[in-house]
């Protein structure tokens, strides 16, 4: 039995208590006289400290056996105790009950502004923006300088989609005490009205005010990603990885950044760490998959991203990729149904139209396969290899004409690319190209200046060059296999990623890169190894 | 007990022996039944004999035993009840007179008890605080009776409103009572003066004019009415009074109160408020967006400890230095300091049982406790110079000697790449039968392609014939049509021979009640009876689900069941609007009978 001096119910016990200690100022005297008098009253915040001690220390049981016991003893009167009871009911998911607990808090001390935030706060969770945002007016009435107000409301208009005033009031709280949290959301409010250039101006100054958080250095690396700024994006992933070198995000955008250049050991070793904090990991799989792929362990590639299509078998790029490496093993039947999949999530993009018509020539489905060439011709705006491989089909089904209207949208499309960007050619699509141009008798219109000068492109076509015989029947089937596989590296540059959110890591890799073509004869060699 | 501590003891070094080698386990009792926090342990040489006794205000199993302990090595030296849960313990000098014994003070509910000699020696209590002078003014009418209680329910509810000074508890509770309760309670208390008291949460000391070790010190105490104060060591009066926006749940001293000093308090709203002498109110603060749970600092940099589970790192200004993340929640944190090699740490105990040590943002060492540690203390105790105090939360007690030869070396603990970029890929395997597989449709894949588009034309073809058929019948459930949009589901319910079927009759359409509409049932009269074969449905109103009942009756003796049809007509047409087959099941009290 605990003491409760002056408590109505158990006076003698209180006394004989306090009688042991015998301290000077409680004097026998007093007590006696008090007995006559009305019972004192308990001080209501006397277990406070104790209260907040349990909370913090996040040991809800005694926490709440604590506040069930002040209560009683207050007979509810205990302000503090009903609050954190509220905040340990929302903590469990009890959202509804925290609210009304708030509420009485709110009636015990109306004056006070932290019990209406947490009303607010509660109201939010459940969802009611629009009530959330009037009881945060109010609080902001009787508390002027909160961020923490200011941040919420803020919050709130993003939910109701109002982002002027969001921002208002997210910059208001910026004033008052800058906080990582506050930088993120207004990052946010940019990226969901599609503005980079002013999200990485607000992740930059966040990075200034906190170099070590790694949320906010790997959604700065991700945005620079996104804008092709690779040195930058580079820097910043990296920063995040030596703070935390677990972190998921950073590891695959940073991986998938080695990949692009040819890293897969670099970047595998990296996939490991991921592997191990999130084993279910559809993007993650995804960039296994395809650093396999680039290793030209074909198997395992398809292993891997067969897991990540268990795991999300609705991603289209996942399927791009079985699509590509089904291609690639010379498994056309199986490429084409995943390419199809691919096509009926995401039925804008041209490269999966060319991918699916170089399925179905393979099938020997021609008709069907210019079908798909018009649409993927119809569909992509800058990637040549489309109308290159539109062309070599024409020209192979004997129909000059349309193969060189095909080649000469090829040219535009090269020439535009040159002058607009330095990503330079595969040489397997020049080498094809140019083959193409001598058939066609266009011959030497295209100069491929850049790729030239390359130094790595001379040893790669001539290893590569041993299965196509020309002039004889142009584009085999090899030949359109490496066309079309490298045709996925252009992808990333002008497309852009256009439905990737910054919160999710993007599966970028998707794309091998020109290396990794092999030829057919190799991965067959692969699979008897196994 | 000494034989199980060793035991015990021997247990923990195997589990941990590399990162326990700098520490000498000198004591282990799970069972020594002490529960508190580590703002309420203490050392000191309490008799001046060298012999540094370790102070603990104990809040007892569940909190309901509170006691004053004083424990010389392992063993209890001396225990005294606490009238109240103690917030804070500290020990302090008094004054300069010879021997230098300093006191205990135990901060507790509004008083803080001080002991001299092990023995009571004062009672400090707080001031009242001073009543809301409109609430005065109401009771003293009262007790003149010159006010009815519902008037003064209103005046009161009407202050609790709008004063900034808050109400009495005799007022509030007053304002909770019925009617009828009213009149007893004014003629109980009117008589008294109102109170308002406040309580202690927490508690420190503070040098008063020399920054010797055994100086005189003030206590500093932190109150719930969001205060601090700063009391005279001898005469305990109020020295100075300073106000926080919010209540202050841990307390950091610095500096000397004749001098200069520097209090920086860790408040309930999340913030940190940092106070120096001659300001009132705090001059920098640091908002935290969670809520502290240590305070700790270690020369000038203050160490935080957020539920977040991470240690912050800010300037004496409130400027941020860095962000430790812990693997756990902490639940406590407290100095250590290694005087002979001027080391300065943080210590925090963590949920999953280890004590992390941390020197700025390197981790020094870790120690795995086999409990929770909720309270740790590091300093003299015994003539021991380095020993570490932990209490765990089962009410454990654990005391480990840093060895002399110890040396903290940075980088200790986890450096490098993290463990799993060294496991292997868990990557699914394929078998031969799938390889052999991938051969085959290499070799034959266009003609498994076209097979498959065949059969998948031919598929889709069924599909579709069937769906017209379907249609044409009124074969579905559900009728769509624009004039009757309807949903028919059917329910049988028994064991026979009688059964009740339920047809559940809805009206899909938004506004149109639905009106003429029979209900037919087609069934083989050799196995089934039925009352009535053919009935009319009322009107339907929108979206309400009709239940029509009916019984049938089974016929058969030979367990044999049929199909009975159900089929909604419109008045005047021959085409059902919809039709449901119902599978009846086999009646089973035949086959029982």
């Amino acid at each position: 039995m605990r003491t409760r001096p002056g408590l109505p119910t158990s006076p003698p016990r209180t006394h004989g208590r306090t009688y042991k200690i015998q301290f000077p100022a409680e004097s026998a005297e007093s007590q006696k006289s008090r007995q006559k008098k009305a019972p004192e009253f308990p001080i209501l915040e006397k277990q406070n400290w104790l209260i907040h001690l349990y909370y913090v220390q996040k040991d809800y049981e005694a926490c709440k056996a604590v506040i069930k016991e002040q209560l009683q003893e207050t007979q509810g009167l205990c302000e503090y105790a009903i609050y954190v009871q509220a905040l340990i009911f929302r903590l469990e998911g009890n959202i509804q009950e925290s609210l009304e607990l708030f509420q009485t808090c709110a009636i015990l001390s109306p004056q006070c502004a932290d019990n209406l935030k947490q009303v607010a706060r509660s109201l939010f969770l459940l969802g009611k923006h629009k009530a959330a945002t009037e009881v945060y007016n109010e609080a902001a009435r009787l508390n002027k300088k909160d961020w923490e107000i200011c941040h919420n409301l803020g919050v709130c208009y993003i939910y109701l989609k109002q982002f002027n005033k969001a921002q208002d009031q997210l910059h208001s709280a910026l004033q008052l005490n800058r906080h990582d949290l506050t930088y993120i959301m207004l990052g946010k409010i940019h990226l969901l009205e599609g503005n980079l250039d002013k999200a990485i101006e607000i992740y930059k100054k966040a990075v200034e005010f906190s170099p070590e958080n790694t949320e906010l250095l790997t959604t700065l690396g991700l945005l620079y990603l996104q804008l092709g700024i690779y040195q930058k994006a580079f820097e910043h992933l990296g920063n995040a990885l030596t703070y935390d070198p677990t972190n998921y995000k950073a590891i695959l955008a940073a991986g998938s950044m080695m990949q692009t250049h040819g890293d897969f050991d670099v970047a595998l070793t990296k996939y490991r760490v991921a592997a191990c904090a999130v084993p279910e990991s559809p993007p993650l799989w995804n960039n296994i998959g395809m650093c396999f792929f680039g290793k030209k362990k074909y198997v395992a590639a398809i292993s891997c991203l067969k897991r990540a299509n268990y795991l999300a078998p609705f991603d289209w790029k996942i399927l791009y990729n079985l699509g590509l490496v089904h291609l690639t093993m010379q498994q056309y039947a199986s490429a084409f149904h995943f390419l199809s999949a691919a096509i009926n999530f995401q039925p804008k993009m041209g490269e999966l139209y060319m991918l699916l018509a170089v399925a179905l020539t393979n099938l020997e489905d021609i008709e069907n396969a210019k079908r798909a060439y018009m649409e993927a011709v119809r569909l992509d705006k800058c990637n040549p290899l489309v109308n290159l491989n539109y062309a070599v089909l024409m020209y192979n089904q004997g129909e000059k004409k349309g193969a060189l209207a095909q080649y000469q949208e090829m040219e535009k499309k090269i020439n535009f690319l040159k002058d607009n960007s330095s990503l330079e050619f595969d040489p397997e699509m020049i080498e094809m190209a140019q083959k193409l141009g001598a058939a066609l008798q266009v011959g030497e219109a295209l100069v491929w200046t850049k790729p030239v000068k390359d130094p790595k492109a001379k040893p790669r076509s001539s290893s590569t060059s041993k299965p196509v015989t020309c002039p004889q029947p142009l584009g085999s089937n090899q030949a359109l296999g490496r066309a079309m596989s490298s045709a996925a590296a252009y992808r990333k540059l002008p497309a852009g990623t256009g439905g990737t959110q910054l919160t999710k890591p993007p599966s970028l890799p998707l794309e091998p890169e020109p290396t990794v073509v092999a030829s057919p004869a190799e991965a067959s060699e692969e699979i008897r190894e196994k | 007990m000494a034989a199980a501590s060793s035991s015990d003891s021997d247990g923990g070094r195997a589990e941990s022996s590399e990162a326990n080698s700098k520490w000498l386990d000198a004591h282990y009792d799970p069972m020594a039944n002490i529960h508190t926090f580590s703002s309420c342990l203490a050392l000191a040489d309490l008799h001046g004999d060298g012999e540094y006794k370790l102070v603990v205000g104990d809040l007892g199993p569940g909190g309901q035993q509170p006691l004053l302990k004083v424990l010389k090595g392992p063993t209890v030296l001396r225990e005294n009840p606490l009238p109240a849960l103690p917030a804070a313990a500290a020990c302090f000098l008094m004054e300069q007179h010879e021997p230098r014994t300093p006191a205990i003070a135990l901060a507790s509910g509004p008083c803080v008890y001080v002991y001299k000699n092990l023995r009571p020696y004062f009672k400090f209590s707080l001031p009242q605080l001073p009543p809301n002078p409109l609430e005065q003014d109401l009771w003293n009418q009262a007790k003149e009776d010159r006010i009815d209680h519902l008037t003064l329910k209103e005046m009161l509810e009407g202050i609790r409103e709008k004063a900034e000074v808050p109400l009495s508890v005799q007022s509030l509770r007053f304002l909770q009572l019925e009617l009828s309760e009213m009149e007893a309670f004014v003629n109980q208390h009117k008589s008294k003066a109102i109170k308002r008291q406040t309580v202690i949460t927490t508690m420190s000391t503070l040098k008063k004019n020399l920054a010797d070790e055994d100086a005189v010190s003030c206590l500093v105490l932190g109150t719930e009415n969001k205060e601090l104060l700063v009391l005279d060591p001898e005469a305990f009066t109020i020295l100075a009074k300073m106000s926080l926006p919010s209540v202050p749940a841990f307390l950091e001293v610095s500096g000397q109160f004749d001098v200069e000093f520097r209090l920086t308090a860790a408040c309930r709203n999340g913030n940190i408020y940092i106070l120096r002498r001659d300001s009132k109110h705090p001059k920098y603060c640091i908002e935290l967006s969670a809520q502290p749970v240590g305070l700790v600092r270690v020369h000038k940099i203050l160490v935080v400890g957020s539920t977040q589970e991470s240690l912050h790192g800010f300037t004496h200004k409130g400027k941020k230095l860095w962000t430790v993340q812990m693997p756990a929640a902490i639940l406590t944190m407290n100095l250590l300091e290694q005087r002979s090699r001027g080391l300065q740490a943080v210590m925090a105990g963590l949920a999953n049982g280890e004590v992390r040590i941390y020197r700025d943002k390197a981790l020094l060492n870790i120690i795995r406790a086999p409990d929770a540690v909720t309270s740790l203390c590091f300093g003299r105790y015994g003539r021991e110079d380095n020993t570490l105090i932990m209490t765990t939360r089962g009410g454990g007690l654990i005391i480990k000697i840093l060895k002399r030869t110890a040396v903290f070396v940075e980088g200790t603990g986890e450096m490098g790449p993290p463990q799993a970029q060294a496991m292997k890929l868990n990557v699914p395997r394929k078998t031969r039968l799938y390889v052999d597989q991938t051969l085959r449709e290499r070799e034959a894949g266009t003609a498994m392609h076209r097979t498959f588009q065949t059969d998948l034309y031919l598929l889709r073809l069924r599909a579709a014939r069937a769906y017209v058929q379907a249609l044409e019948s009124s074969l579905s459930p559900m009728s769509t049509t624009a004039r009757e949009p309807l949903k028919l589901h059917a329910v049988v319910q028994g064991l026979g021979p009688t059964f009740k079927l339920t047809l559940h009759l809805q009206n899909t359409s938004t506004a149109r009640p639905v009106l003429g509409l029979q209900v037919c049932f087609l069934y083989n009269e050799a196995l089934y009876a039925l009352p009535r074969a053919f009935f009319k449905v009322p009107l339907l109103v929108p979206g309400l689900s009709y239940p029509l009942e009916t019984f049938v009756e089974s016929l058969s003796t030979k367990g044999i069941s049929d199909m009975i049809k159900v089929l909604v007509l419109r008045e005047g047409q021959s085409i059902p609007l919809l039709s449901a087959h119902i599978n009846m099941p086999v009646s089973e009290g035949l086959a029982a009978a």
